[in-house]
């Protein structure tokens, strides 16, 4: 179980590379929700590991919240970029 | 507390990406990918919270320091970095061959400065001092014919805003645009820089 949490880690480090590399915005927005993903995902696999079923809560409750700030997010930003460009 | 299951080996491994991503957010220097930036490391911030058993602060970073704060953060920088240009309704319609390389060249060098050029319509010249003496835009665009019947016409800017009108000064030439500082008693004129009108006499 150990192992699955590691290898986690290692595809968690990809889309820091993206996010750390690419200049376009919405690259950068890609690679924040990936990463939002990931982490609640791994928060659900420590409560299964820790069995402690309130972190599994709370994990359940970033992962369902927490892409709302993603979207609050990519709605202004695209009204911005509209606004830049017109 | 290195021997208790919850600081086990991988925890050390998710902790490197903490200082890895508060670095990403301190080098950027555009606001926005700033923005998302700081939305990367609430995410990492709240998986260490959660890990180290800490629930209602992961739930608390997670609703409270990444959504929240971005949302009122993007909000704020989105009202701020702008400068608001006043212009007369129907410029760009009319047989004007200076006014849209003129804007182009307005918003590229505002870019450079993190600032969106906005343009606000007036109908008549009064409404449009109006406006910039009630401080409603941060500058005007004037078009003044050169003469009577004359074809061309040379772009003017009053700025309201110092630094702005140093920004304008410096950097965009007069054969684009004159910059003047507006001040409620005068117009100032401030000196071009000689190595920009070199370049475009």
């Amino acid at each position: 179980m150990t192992l699955v949490l590691i290898a986690m880690i290692g595809a968690l480090l990809i889309p820091m590379v993206e996010a750390l590399q690419d200049e376009d915005i919405w690259q950068r927005m890609l690679a924040f929700a990936s990463i939002a993903t990931k982490t609640s995902v791994m928060i659900l696999v420590i409560a299964v590991l820790q069995d402690d079923w309130m972190i599994g809560v709370v994990g359940v409750l970033i992962l369902s919240v927490g892409n709302a700030a993603l979207m609050l997010l990519a709605h202004i930003i695209k009204r911005v970029d509209d606004a830049m460009e017109g | 507390m290195a021997d208790s299951p919850i600081m086990s080996s991988y925890a050390y491994a998710i902790m490197l990406l903490l200082p890895l991503s508060a670095a990403m957010v301190i080098f950027q220097s555009n606001p926005y990918q700033a923005l998302v930036m700081r939305g990367i490391l609430g995410a990492i911030a709240a998986l260490i919270y959660a890990m180290m058993g800490g629930g209602d602060v992961a739930l608390t970073e997670a609703l409270v320091g990444t959504m929240l704060a971005i949302t009122l953060y993007v909000v704020a920088v989105r009202s701020s970095l702008v400068m608001r240009l006043g212009v007369l309704e129907g410029e760009g319609a009319k047989n004007n061959l200076q006014w849209q390389p003129m804007l182009d060249y307005l918003r590229a060098m505002l870019k450079r400065y993190q600032l969106r050029l906005e343009l606000v319509p007036y109908s008549d010249t009064q409404s449009l001092h109006q406006a910039l003496a009630a401080k409603e835009v941060h500058g005007v665009c004037l078009m003044d014919r050169t003469g009577p019947n004359a074809e061309e016409v040379a772009p003017r800017i009053l700025v309201r805003v110092r630094r702005l009108a140093e920004i304008f000064a410096t950097e965009l030439p007069e054969a684009i645009a004159d910059a003047k500082l507006y001040r409620d008693d005068a117009l100032v004129t401030l000196p071009h820089s000689p190595t920009l009108t070199e370049e475009h006499s």
